[in-house]
């Protein structure tokens, strides 16, 4: 992190003035809410790793919060353990924990998600009731008042801030940790659209689970340090629904899926509600939970994406103007990566696929297909509308599994292989774009392709460098800092390439790239094209474009109702019978 | 045998008023696609509402149902209209979170408004709804079979409405498929608001359905709310039918899990059975509904 | 990383809640720490009636030491509140002492930021017993625990059940059932410990949650052990559904013990039906049908209450937290000054004979600042009364069982 911009100094500023503030200002009461706004803060952090960077809206935090309560006390009382070791290995249990949990419930999405970890919560609720010759039962567990360093409890208030405070920076640097790192761009692309994810290599079930393993994690240590705080647990308090909305509702209020967020809609909501309990409180019972209800219908209302979401751009540009600021440096395009060594292989066969069958229910989508790419060579696959171009498309990429038939790819190795999911195709070298374009909207261009460059390299500035490449490729220099949404038709299918390109696929499958365009963008996307099987690329292309197929092709391919009708070069194909009957009916085929 | 029969008596039974909850959820599920967390509320709304009623006017509750309902379509209508509508393009956790604020605001304004004291019916003059049926020696509470009977009576009705009428068949279209019925000059946010009051309505009539057995205090909606929840997913989203059985399905499992493993477990078995249920099969057990989409 | 809007806002915040802690300093000021809302809001609020009145009644009389008390309210419905509750009172209000609290979990966290902060901290309600377990020198409490409620119980059936049918109680099937929170697990514990060293034959314990909206099936497995006593520690909601169930599927125990909670609630009897809880036993802090000469005092503040509040008290909370309340401020009356040390040598003076407070208790702290004066009287529900049946020096009526002829 760059400690001269603006950005960076001024929130590392106020992170340490929140600290200070405080000890200054010398009230218990203040001390307590800054201890309680820090640890939330940790909690709503952590929460947002999942439920912001990862979208998925988990509502059973409370289980990996309780875990380590329960952990840090009955390893104190049972054992004498120290709850520093206890919070560490209470954090270790939740995240093991979390992956049985959430493992079987990746593929439910929104409200289903929600409603299944709400259902989890409960559960372990209830179990940790029922178990109460280990864990206390619902009477609770109250944590022995031993003073001490090692037993995390003291009369002195300091220390507890500082704990509560080092739980939050920790957690704010897991989450800029992420944000910043491959991890991070991968939970978004997952978020976003997960077929463009997986296309690019990403493993989509293994990223969600790192996501909820830190956050289980980050999770459990702050329930360790609320049960020494507090100094009394129970089940009914600690694997709270309540509990599990709160920590969630800061994060929402403050901004998903950004690093600030969490801890702005916690410094925010959470004192407001506590002295509102306070003022509010004598005027009749339920007031303030009243006010509070209605208060968060009203943010939720006014500012869906968050403090941060509507503001954040706004205040950053301000904060950009203190001394400082420097433009992000350009990244030189590395020149290296694409620019294959002129390959011994040339020629040779690259992607075989044989006997492909595929149905769907009664229909039988593909009719033993079979299709050889050699290395450096462009096939174009042609076929009526309905033909299933995709669906083979989609066997050679690993998102449909044949019926029958097998699917090998020579790797760079030299090995033939046969990839079992869409990441795996992607890492043996396939790159694919898809007909309807799949960019990942909220992200800028550069980010796209980042997404794609990550396959290869963990390192940021590498992954800058090759995005920059790769946008030269595919003239995109230009728009690299634009939103994706904003792109043109155009623009969108070379950012289908250049995200696969990313890749360094040494075999690209190009469905449709042509279609919509208009002329000047066809003929530069077909520029594009050779450039690319220039760098040593094998290209098959699924084209309705004639004209340009015939033109790039070195082979052509027509599937027509499922079956490869014909291979062969492009003027030899367009002059068979069986072709002309397929596109234009019986009768012209005699004409 | 017999405590098993009268077992699966109070379990079927018990079924009918989660059923009775359970159409309005999976009506507003199904349709808006919106999970309601407001709605056990709205039941606390729907039974203090009985409650007045019986205590100003000394309407008996299953009279004082109907006029709730029109009451609670019209607080259904207008959370959707002014809460939900719009934040219908918005992400999903936004819209349960809108929910979960008027869900904390309403229970809340209703420990304000009664305060925390437990209200109940007067019953005692009543001649429907109380009392018991016997045959041979297994017994049936009246106003759950009453409960039981509305329920059954109440799906044939809304599935008359849905099937053959012109409205009806809007409101199916529109849980089909949003933007083809848009695109079909069905006026959605008018059918959002009809589908919402009318999941709102049908707790006017369980608020009246369940008074003789329930009493009414700020947070009974709690009490009611996630075993709603976990019936909706279980029948499949928006299936009247599949709330039913599924409501039969966890009131029997209730009671037969009371009484064969431990009350105290009961809802950890039926917690497991609704996320096995979303796992292994998120389309619901009756359901054509899109659990995993 | 733009945190500053936070910032700026969280110390406006802060600011104010500084501010605060310069108002509102005249008198002496006396913290409330009980849940108002939430879920445990009625009885909560039921408890701090009791203190209200014991301070009000003390007002009037002329103020504690010469000057009026100012009661401060505090609300927290769970640990993490009740923490912040106390802070809040320890500092900005500056409170001297801390009443409170009804509840277990609230009492476990703010007794422990009382103590640290060395404000004393008078317990008038919450049961668990290992509050006064944890070595404070500032936390008293004046009310039974749950043991004294288990022990209550127990003591029903060999004293008043057993005589009254004339059995021995050992022949007697006894049935154990209990909402599965911190109440009624405490509670039930200390039940089975007890009835099982006094040879008791418990033939069901079954834990229920208290939010369970069906007991059928609990009943019917009561009814096919054939229990002929059955103990229950349940909050309101649960007991009317007890009943009601009960009632449906036909099953008659001998005797029914509740361990106060819903038993001892008047709505609980508007709702269950006067004729449907006669006979049934409760064990609680005593309640407002006492023999005066038991506890003096009671009618009074039964007088009082239903003038200040226009209602019948709605459960024995606010009697216990009345009594307990006045017996904390006598103490404070007599201390040599509101320093923390003083009070504790003033409460740890106090030695009051059982029978000698409104509630019925008596005082005598033991080292750990829980008064073993406290036992929890043994009443029956008689004609849409809660009566006390034992001990007899309390006691405003004889046992009776409407299933024993």
């Amino acid at each position: 992190m760059n400690i001269t911009q603006p950005q960076n100094y001024v929130s590392l500023l106020l992170l340490l003035l929140m600290l200070v503030f405080p000890v200054v200002a010398g009230s218990p009461f203040v001390y307590h809410i800054f201890i309680l706004v820090f640890s939330y803060a940790a909690l709503a952090s952590a929460w947002n790793v999942v439920g912001g960077f990862a979208g998925q809206l988990s509502l059973g935090h409370a289980v990996y919060y309780g875990v380590g309560s329960y952990t840090a006390t009955l390893l104190m009382i049972n054992f004498g353990i120290s709850p520093w070791i206890g919070m560490v290995a209470g954090a270790l249990l939740a995240s093991v924990i979390s992956v049985f949990v959430s493992w079987p419930c990746f593929r439910l999405r929104g409200p289903f998600f929600a409603l299944a970890s709400i259902a989890v919560l409960e559960v372990v609720r209830l179990l940790v009731i029922n178990q109460h010759g280990l864990t206390g039962g619902s009477a609770g567990l109250a944590v022995p008042l031993q003073q001490g360093v090692e037993w995390m409890v003291f009369r002195e208030r300091w220390p507890y801030l500082v704990i509560s405070f080092g739980l939050l920076s920790a957690a704010l640097f897991v989450s800029w940790k992420i944000k910043n790192s491959r991890l991070g761009y991968y939970l978004i692309a997952v978020r976003e659209r997960e077929d463009a994810a997986l296309a690019v290599g990403v493993n989509a079930v293994r990223v969600k689970l790192a996501a909820v393993i830190i956050s289980a994690f980050l999770t459990s240590t702050v329930g360790s340090f609320h049960a020494m705080y507090f100094t009394f647990i129970e089940p009914g308090a600690v694997f709270s629904l309540e509990l599990s909305i709160q920590i969630a509702m800061f994060a929402l209020i403050g901004g998903l899926g950004t690093i600030s967020g969490p801890v702005i809609g916690t410094v925010l909501v959470l004192p407001l509600a506590e002295l509102a309990r306070g003022w509010l409180g004598d005027f009749a019972d339920g007031f303030h939970g009243f006010v509070y209800g209605v208060v968060l219908v009203i943010v939720v209302l006014t500012i869906p994406r968050g403090l941060v979401g509507q503001f954040g751009a706004r205040v950053g540009a301000l904060i950009n103007r203190l001394p400082g600021y420097k433009e992000p440096e350009t990244v030189q395009p590395s020149t290296s990566t694409l620019t294959h060594v002129q390959s011994e292989t040339l020629g040779q066969p690259i992607l075989v696929a044989e006997h492909l069958h595929k149905y769907f229910g009664g229909v039988h989508a593909t009719n033993d297909v079979s299709l050889t790419l050699k290395e450096g060579e462009i096939i174009g696959v042609i076929g009526p509308n309905g033909a299933g171009k995709t669906t083979v498309f989609n066997q050679l990429s690993g998102f449909l599994k044949p019926t029958s038939g097998s699917v090998r790819i020579r790797t760079s190795y030299g090995e033939w292989v046969t990839p079992k999911s869409p990441a795996e195709f992607a890492k043996a070298g396939i790159g694919r774009t898809f007909q309807i374009v799949q960019p990942f909207a909220d992200l800028s261009v550069r980010e796209n392709i980042m997404i794609g460059a990550f396959m290869n390299t963990d390192d940021h500035v590498e992954a800058r460098a090759i995005a920059a490449e790769v946008a030269q490729l595919t003239d995109l220099t230009d728009q690299l800092d634009k939103v994706a949404r904003d792109l043109t038709v155009g623009g969108m299918k070379r950012l289908e390439m250049a995200r696969a390109l990313a890749t360094r696929p040494r075999i690209l499958l190009l469905d449709e790239v042509l279609a919509g365009l208009n002329p000047s963008d066809i003929t530069k996307a077909i520029e594009i094209i050779r450039r690319i099987r220039d760098t040593g690329v094998s290209i098959l292309m699924i084209e309705h474009i004639m004209q340009a197929t015939m033109s790039l092709s070195d082979h052509v391919a027509v599937i027509n109702s499922g079956s490869l009708l014909i291979e062969g070069e492009p003027e030899k194909v367009v002059k068979d019978p069986q072709v002309i009957e397929a596109y234009l009916g019986k009768e012209y085929s005699h004409a | 045998m017999e405590i098993f029969l009268q077992l699966l008596i109070n379990g079927l039974m018990l079924g009918g008023t989660f059923a009775i909850i359970s159409i309005g959820l999976t009506l507003i599920f199904g349709i808006v696609r919106v999970v309601n967390f407001a709605h056990g509320e709205f039941l606390m709304i729907a039974m203090y509402g009985v409650y007045l009623m019986n205590l100003q006017f000394g309407l008996h509750p299953y009279v004082a149902m109907l006029p709730m309902f029109f009451l609670m379509f019209a607080l259904g209508a207008v959370m959707q209209r002014y809460i939900i509508q719009p934040l219908l393009s918005a992400s999903d956790e936004i819209q349960i979170f809108a929910t979960v604020g008027v869900s904390t605001a309403l229970m809340n304004a209703g420990l304000m408004v009664f305060g925390a004291d437990v209200y109940s019916v007067d019953m005692s003059s009543a001649v429907v709804g109380t009392g018991m049926t016997s045959i041979g020696s297994l017994t049936i509470n009246n106003g759950q079979l009453m409960t039981f009977i509305v329920s059954i009576l109440l799906i044939g009705a809304l599935d008359w409405f849905l099937k053959y009428t012109f409205l009806g068949r809007a409101i199916r279209a529109t849980a089909q498929h949003r933007d083809a019925a848009l695109l079909m000059g069905v006026d959605v946010k008018k059918i959002y608001i009809i589908a919402f009051g009318l999941g709102a309505g049908c707790l006017g009539l369980a608020g009246g359905l369940m008074a003789p057995q329930y009493p009414v205090f700020p947070t009974v909606g709690t009490f009611f709310v996630l075993t709603a929840f976990i019936i909706v997913v279980l029948g499949g989203l928006g299936s009247l039918h599949g709330a039913f059985l599924g409501a039969l399905i966890i009131g029997v499992v209730d009671s037969l899990a009371g009484y064969y493993i431990a009350p105290d477990l009961k809802e950890v078995v039926y917690f497991s059975i609704f996320i096995a249920i979303l796992i292994f099969r998120p389309t619901g057990l009756f359901g054509a509904g899109r659990g995993s989409e | 990383m733009k945190k500053y809007v936070s910032k700026i806002k969280g110390g406006a915040v802060a600011a104010v809640a500084l501010t605060m802690s310069f108002s509102a300093m005249a008198d002496i000021n006396v913290g409330a720490l009980y849940p108002f809302s939430g879920g445990l809001a009625l009885l909560g609020n039921e408890s701090f009636r009791g203190l209200e009145i014991a301070i009000e009644e003390r007002n009037a009389n002329g103020g504690l030491r010469g000057e009026q008390i100012k009661l401060v309210k505090s609300d927290a419905v769970d640990a993490g509140q009740a923490v912040g509750a106390a802070r809040k009172l320890t500092s900005i209000e500056g409170v001297d002492v801390i009443f409170g609290s009804f509840s277990s979990s609230i009492s476990f966290a703010a007794t422990q930021v009382a103590e640290l902060a060395a404000v004393p901290y008078f317990e008038l309600g919450a049961i668990s017993d290992n509050i006064t377990d944890r070595n404070m020198k500032y936390v008293f409490r004046s009310n039974p625990t749950a043991k004294n409620f288990a022990e209550g119980t127990i003591d029903a059936i060999f004293k008043v059940v057993a005589p009254t049918y004339g059995v021995d109680a050992k022949d007697l099937k006894v049935a154990i059932i209990h909402e599965d929170a911190l109440y009624g697990t405490t509670v039930s514990q200390f039940q089975k410990d007890i009835a099982k060293e006094k040879g008791l034959n418990v033939v069901q314990t079954l834990p229920y949650s208290a939010k369970a909206v069906d007991l059928s099936s609990l009943v019917l497995r009561l009814k096919g052990a054939g229990a002929d006593v059955v103990l229950q520690t349940s909050y309101q909601n649960d007991t009317t559904l007890f009943f009601r169930q009960m009632r449906e599927a036909g099953f008659k125990p001998k005797a029914l013990i509740g361990a106060g909670g819903g038993y001892s609630m008047k709505d609980t009897v508007k709702v269950v039906g006067e004729k449907n809880m006669e006979g049934v036993l409760d064990v609680d802090f005593a309640q407002y049908l006492m023999n005066e000469a038991g506890a003096p005092g009671i009618k009074e503040f039964q007088a009082t209450y239903k003038e200040r509040y226009g209602e019948e008290p709605r459960s024995g909370h606010s009697l216990i937290n009345y009594s307990g309340a006045k017996i904390f401020l006598d103490a404070l009356e007599k201390a040599a000054s509101l320093k923390a040390d003083d009070v504790r040598e003033a409460v740890m003076a106090i030695d009051l004979p059982i029978g000698s407070t409104a509630a019925g208790i008596g005082a005598k702290m033991n080292e750990n600042g829980q008064n073993i004066r406290a036992n929890a009287a043994i009443m029956q529900w008689q004609d849409g009364e809660l009566k006390t049946v034992y001990p007899e020096a309390a006691a405003v009526a004889a046992p009776k069982f409407p299933q024993h002829p």
